[in-house]
């Protein structure tokens, strides 16, 4: 016996309207049949004649389209009442549930219909939500409008109603509201990037009856505004529903405020110390140019390790920087068409630099006649700076670093290898978290464990991967991607080479320097 | 065809660095000005035609920001033949850096660039 596949609620419709097709086709050609049959009964029609003929099927195809149509008109409230069934009762669909909104069925009765079955869903998620709570009071009293106007205004809670049409109905006391020149109101906070409230509702009007969504960390004003205040915005959407969305915004910045002025108090003390690291570098340049005929060998390496320690401490407070840039949603990178050859010539001589004073060979091989990449230069150079400070760290005196680059289908990835200490697999997945440090690097290595954080933060930035391959006492091959520029040409240039229309989870980045920085 | 550049007027309040800049810059045969606040600055940029100014943010009496706007901002550009790069260890919002970034011909973080590689940024703005 064959087994009979149980079938779903979004099948029986395009089934039944075969069928009802079918049967209209065949029944119009038996019709059209006794049509001739009558008329050459009665009238004695020469059968032979075409123009009989022609007039049968003219009027057959006529019916047929007629039928059909009024099939489908009749059909109609069958089909979005079972449309509304089928996104209630959770299947897999991609057409729009009904809106009961909608001017076609405004006040015909099927509104309400349409309304009914939502409210079914939503009393049923209210059943199961009270069946895991058992101690809920069935009795609610319901205080008087006017009372729970007042109650609401004396809460810290934010609440806003939008109706259908995305206009606010009701806002409270607490709630972050705007009002433009013509005193409508609007709501006032600042979503970061894509991830918006407008954003998620054209979503929700494609996909769904219900739903809810929370947002964490929106401000109501840009970063050095005053009396900013954060908070966390849940939103529910009810679709058709008089109130269809409802916003409630907890007001947290009494938590989150306090790690926005350390981060603040983070990037200035970086400034600061941006002053000093100037005169270091610069007087060491002026000095090791001009001492270079008088000192010996021995006092030139001195220098030279002088050079490649504030080198190095220039590039950590540029992590630091970038990473409370990027901590408070104020990291962005400036994409231009680049050759990664002609990005690692700004840093090759403080690279070699580095690795000679430190006893590893610096290998670097990356072809110039690769396609050129999109990219942020500071950025990037920052990223192969990492990770080979990285590798130079984690190596043993005397050991290679090989630094390659090669093309992997759109992207160019370079790889970044040493043959150091290496990791165990259960350390490599937290590696690119924030303060992160290997087993054996808080005892051996001294660091701050923001370099891989940042790193991969960059990379991601401009649509790439970053990730690693390691062995435990063998060595680590650290990889990242960049985009060839060529295939990313046009989605760049359409936002005005900012990388948002890359980053579909873009997170409010603001341009980075975009002419040489070093 | 443009000159190259030989004069330079260099608009920097820290001695240390300002120095810096200069002894490197004659070192490299240059002709270089230097002025300490930004009312010196600008009155010295508008009276003597230089090929280049490095102009610092973070200035006493006015601002780098309001000096190039003044010199370029206008309907007018006052320095059709000067040449100006920024340098500043100040992370600007992103709005008045891309405005100097508009004005001006190259734009610096002055703890990445030692005086070696301003010299190289200065010999690229010539060619």
């Amino acid at each position: 016996m064959a087994i009979k596949t149980q079938k779903l609620i979004r099948d029986f419709l395009p089934a039944f309207r075969r069928k009802t097709f079918l049967k209209i086709i065949l029944l119009q050609i038996v019709s059209a049949l006794a049509v001739a049959g009558i008329l050459f009964g009665l009238l004695e029609l020469n059968l032979a004649d075409m123009r009989l003929w022609i007039i049968v099927a003219i009027i057959s195809a006529i019916s047929i389209i007629i039928n059909i149509i009024l099939t489908k008109i009749a059909a109609r409230p069958a089909k979005d009442l079972l449309a509304a069934t089928i996104h209630i009762s959770g299947e897999l669909t991609d057409s729009t549930p009904p809106n009961p909104n909608d001017k076609y069925y405004a006040g015909t009765g099927l509104d309400r219909a349409l309304q009914s079955i939502y409210d079914i869903a939503g009393a049923k998620s209210e059943v199961e939500a009270s069946t895991n709570n058992p101690t809920d009071q069935p009795t609610v009293v319901v205080p008087s409008s006017d009372k729970l106007k007042s109650a609401l205004d004396t809460t810290t809670c934010g609440f806003v109603v939008l109706d259908n049409k995305r206009k606010i109905t009701f806002y409270n006391k607490a709630a972050p509201i705007h009002f433009d020149s013509e005193n409508t109101p609007s709501l006032n906070v600042i979503f970061n990037g894509s991830d918006t409230l407008d954003a998620w509702l054209n979503d929700c009007e494609q996909h769904a009856v219900h739903a809810e969504h929370t947002w964490t960390r929106i401000p109501d004003k840009l970063a050095d505004e005053e009396d900013r205040r954060l908070f966390d915005v849940i939103a529910s959407y009810d679709k058709g529903s008089a109130n269809e969305v409802v916003l409630t915004l907890v007001d947290r910045t009494a938590v989150y405020s306090v790690s926005e002025q350390e981060l603040d108090f983070i990037a200035f003390a970086a400034h600061e110390l941006r002053g000093p690291i100037t005169v270091i570098r610069g007087y060491l340049d002026v000095l090791s140019d001009e001492l270079d005929d008088v000192l010996a060998e021995d006092q030139k390496e001195l220098f030279r390790r002088l050079t490649v320690s504030a080198n190095r401490l220039s590039g950590y407070i540029n992590n630091i920087l970038n990473t409370s840039r990027y901590d408070r949603r104020h990291l962005s990178v400036h994409l231009n068409e680049d050759k990664l050859s002609d990005i690692y010539d700004m840093i090759t001589d403080d690279m070699q630099l580095r690795a000679h004073s430190q006893n590893r060979m610096l290998n670097v091989n990356i072809p110039s006649d690769l396609p050129t990449v999109a990219a942020d230069r500071a950025s990037i150079s920052e990223v192969l700076g990492n990770l080979i400070d990285n590798a130079i760290k984690y190596s043993n005196e005397g050991g290679v670093i090989n630094v390659t680059a090669g093309v992997k289908s759109d992207f160019v990835e370079v790889s970044v290898q040493d043959f150091g200490i290496g990791m165990p697999g259960n350390v490599v997945s937290n590696l690119f978290q924030k303060f992160y440090r290997s087993h054996r690097s808080r005892e051996t290595v001294a660091g701050t464990g923001i370099g891989l954080y940042i790193s991969k933060a960059i990379v991601e930035s401009h649509g790439g991967n970053i990730g690693v391959r390691s062995e435990d006492g063998k060595g680590s091959v650290f990889t990242f991607t960049l985009p060839i520029y060529a295939t990313i040409a046009a989605k760049l240039q359409a936002g005005n080479n900012s990388n948002e229309a890359l980053i579909s989870q873009g997170k409010g980045w603001i341009k980075n320097h975009d002419m040489y920085r070093s | 065809m443009l000159m190259p550049i030989k004069t330079i007027l260099v608009i920097e309040d820290d001695r240390f660095i300002g120095e810096m800049y200069v002894r490197s810059l004659m070192k490299a045969g240059y002709s270089v000005d230097w002025v300490v606040d930004g009312n010196d600055g600008l009155i010295t940029a508008r009276n003597k035609s230089y090929d280049l100014i490095l102009l610092d943010v973070m200035l006493p009496e006015k601002r780098g920001t309001e000096i190039l706007s003044a010199l370029r901002g206008g309907k007018e550009d006052l320095i059709p033949n000067t040449k100006v790069i920024v340098l500043t260890n100040f992370e600007q919002d992103d709005k008045s850096r891309a405005e100097m970034q508009q004005h001006a011909d190259a734009y610096l973080i002055k703890a990445e660039i030692t005086p070696k590689k301003l010299i190289e940024v200065i010999r690229q703005l010539d060619n």
